[in-house]
């Protein structure tokens, strides 16, 4: 393996040529100022003051010289980096939340400006990549939503058997895109920095809940919320929570029997969720279906697969996690406590 | 029932405008704001249906400046998710009710006939939920041609779900309809008044129509839909 070029070390081996150098320049110097010959050197006085000579006019000087000049440069040397290892545990530090970070140059020698400047340059780049990405996604998205409304539209005119059916679908795909859009406002907030309110999370379960009820109660299954705190309050963006945890319940839905129920669930501590009477989702699926925005099996045909790859995203951007537990049969929204 | 239509895109308007009809609202179409403005003087309607941005200006401004002057009818205001709370927010300094943009008509009914049993401008003394009638000024309901025999706090009860049917009625607004300030409510007043009127509609043959929503509140299944 090549060995690594370093600074320091670079120096030491500089600093050592130059004593080297030195030293031998310094030698012929005494040797001829103090005429010194071989010849007087088999005296033994002669060869003590040869030896005291060399001591004083040589090795004196070179390490008076080179000892602090060596513990200057290296200090220099570290000191010069410091700020780029500070910005480097920043850099660390945001992990998730890349986008609109620059790295402070304030702090920063002006031999690295170059450097750190290029860098900004570049995260700027992707940055916008990304934003003209998004925006474009929510172009299409919203573009979408047009033909997308006259189609639910004409197919409620239609008096056929399968039109309910083709409804369904039409409304299935008008959700996410809805759910697309919310996306890329909550990333939009994200990189405007635009501060999170304060929320209660019984507040949006009731809510929640309340909207979804009518339809859970005419697919004849049953829905109910048990609240463990009132009092939970989550940092967040109000829309994006709500869709988390229908999310959750829809997903719910889907997975409950006929006859079966839905249990929503507020705290303990800063968490809300739904145990449903499905199978259970363990953490490692969860995860794969989350990534690659699967379908997991137990989520039957009418299931958008997407819909816990949103809620995780939104979860991401709260700080939080979507966790499941399969032994309860749960599906939790966890937050960072405030 | 007479709902005005306000929205820009004709396919759109002609589409809703058809929906509604089948489902038994007679219907007219505004293109713009002064389309509406015209159609008002000329007509009566008992809602409107506000799309936000028309050619001629943005309809919740219409509204709020329209409201200033004049009676409007209860207006559901269509709009984009775009839109977030802010935009939500300043809805609620104007219309009634609101649906997220693209609609769909199953839910544009059910909201206008929940938007049209509310006491409003033109209050219904007749509320009707399937086979059950409630006479708001006599306080008498019935079923079919059956009177239900009701208490004061049981006809207030019933007329609170029914003007909300098909929708959760929160807990907190049934104590806050129900029982005065200064007037003491027992934790379980509500569920006792709830279980007694369950009871008499299973009497009266209604039956599963009024739903307890666990944590949250109650139910009263819109037996129109």
């Amino acid at each position: 393996m090549m060995r690594r070029n370093s600074v320091s070390r670079r120096l030491i081996r500089g600093l050592g040529q130059v004593g080297l150098v030195g030293t031998l320049l310094l030698f012929a110097a005494v040797i001829f100022f103090y005429r010194l010959t071989f010849s007087h050197l088999d005296a033994g006085a002669a060869l003590r003051r040869a030896i005291l000579e060399s001591l004083e006019h040589v090795a004196l000087p070179v390490i008076v010289l080179m000892v602090p000049v060596t513990v200057l440069g290296l200090r220099v040397i570290r000191q010069a980096f410091v700020p780029l290892e500070e910005a480097a545990i920043r850099i660390e530090a945001v992990k998730g939340h890349e986008r609109g970070f620059r790295i402070d140059t304030s702090q920063m020698p002006e031999e690295a400006l170059l450097f750190t400047g290029a860098v900004n340059d570049l995260l700027e780049r992707l940055d916008e990549a990304a934003r003209r990405q998004e925006a474009f996604a929510a172009d299409v998205a919203h573009e979408l939503r047009t033909p997308l409304a006259l189609l639910s539209l004409e197919l409620d005119r239609l008096d056929q058997v399968d039109a309910p059916r083709l409804k369904g679908d039409v409304a299935a795909m008008r959700r996410l895109i809805d759910q697309l859009m919310l996306l890329a406002q909550i990333d939009a907030a994200a990189s405007a920095q635009i501060a999170p309110e304060q929320v209660r999370l019984v507040e949006i379960a009731r809510e929640v809940v309340s909207l979804l009820a009518p339809a859970i109660l005419s697919a004849g299954k049953m829905i109910a919320l048990d609240i463990e705190d009132e009092t939970v309050i989550v940092r967040g963006r109000k829309e994006a929570i709500a869709t988390a945890l229908r999310n959750l319940i829809e997903n719910a839905v889907r997975v409950t029997p006929a006859g079966g129920m839905i249990q929503v669930f507020v705290g303990p501590g800063a968490t809300t969720g739904v145990r449903d009477e499905g199978p259970g989702l363990d953490q490692e699926r969860l995860r794969d279906l989350v990534r690659r925005h699967r379908r997991a099996d137990h989520a039957s045909k009418d299931g958008a697969g997407l819909g816990l790859a949103i809620v995780d995203q939104i979860m991401a951007a709260h700080d939080g996690l979507l966790v499941s537990d399969p032994d309860r049969r749960e599906l939790m929204l966890r937050f960072p406590d405030v | 029932m007479r709902i005005l239509v306000i929205e820009d895109n004709e396919r759109l308007a002609r589409l809703v405008v058809d929906g509604l009809q089948r489902r038994g609202f007679s219907c007219d179409t505004a293109l713009s704001l002064s389309g509406a403005d015209d159609a008002m003087t000329s007509a009566t309607y008992d809602a409107i249906i506000l799309d936000l941005g028309l050619p001629d200006g943005d309809g919740i401004d219409w509204l709020m400046a329209a409201r200033r002057y004049r009676e409007i009818p209860p207006a559901i205001v269509q709009t984009a998710r775009g839109a977030l709370e802010d935009r939500v927010q300043g809805l609620d300094a104007g219309a009634d009710d609101y649906v997220v943009k693209p609609v769909d008509v199953e839910e544009l009914a059910a909201r206008l006939r929940a938007l049209l049993r509310r006491p409003g401008i033109r209050a219904q003394t007749i509320v009707q939920v399937g086979t059950l009638r409630f006479d708001a000024a006599r306080r008498i309901a019935h079923v079919g041609d059956h009177e239900m025999e009701l208490s004061r706090r049981e006809a207030d009860l019933l007329e609170l779900l029914m003007r909300r049917a098909g929708t959760v009625v929160r807990r907190e607004v049934i104590e806050n309809a129900l029982y005065n300030f200064n007037e003491p409510v027992t934790p379980n007043a509500v569920e006792a008044a709830i279980s007694r009127l369950r009871r008499k509609l299973e009497d009266a043959q209604v039956r599963g129509a009024l739903q307890t929503i666990r944590g949250v509140g109650y139910i009263l299944k819109d037996l129109t839909a």
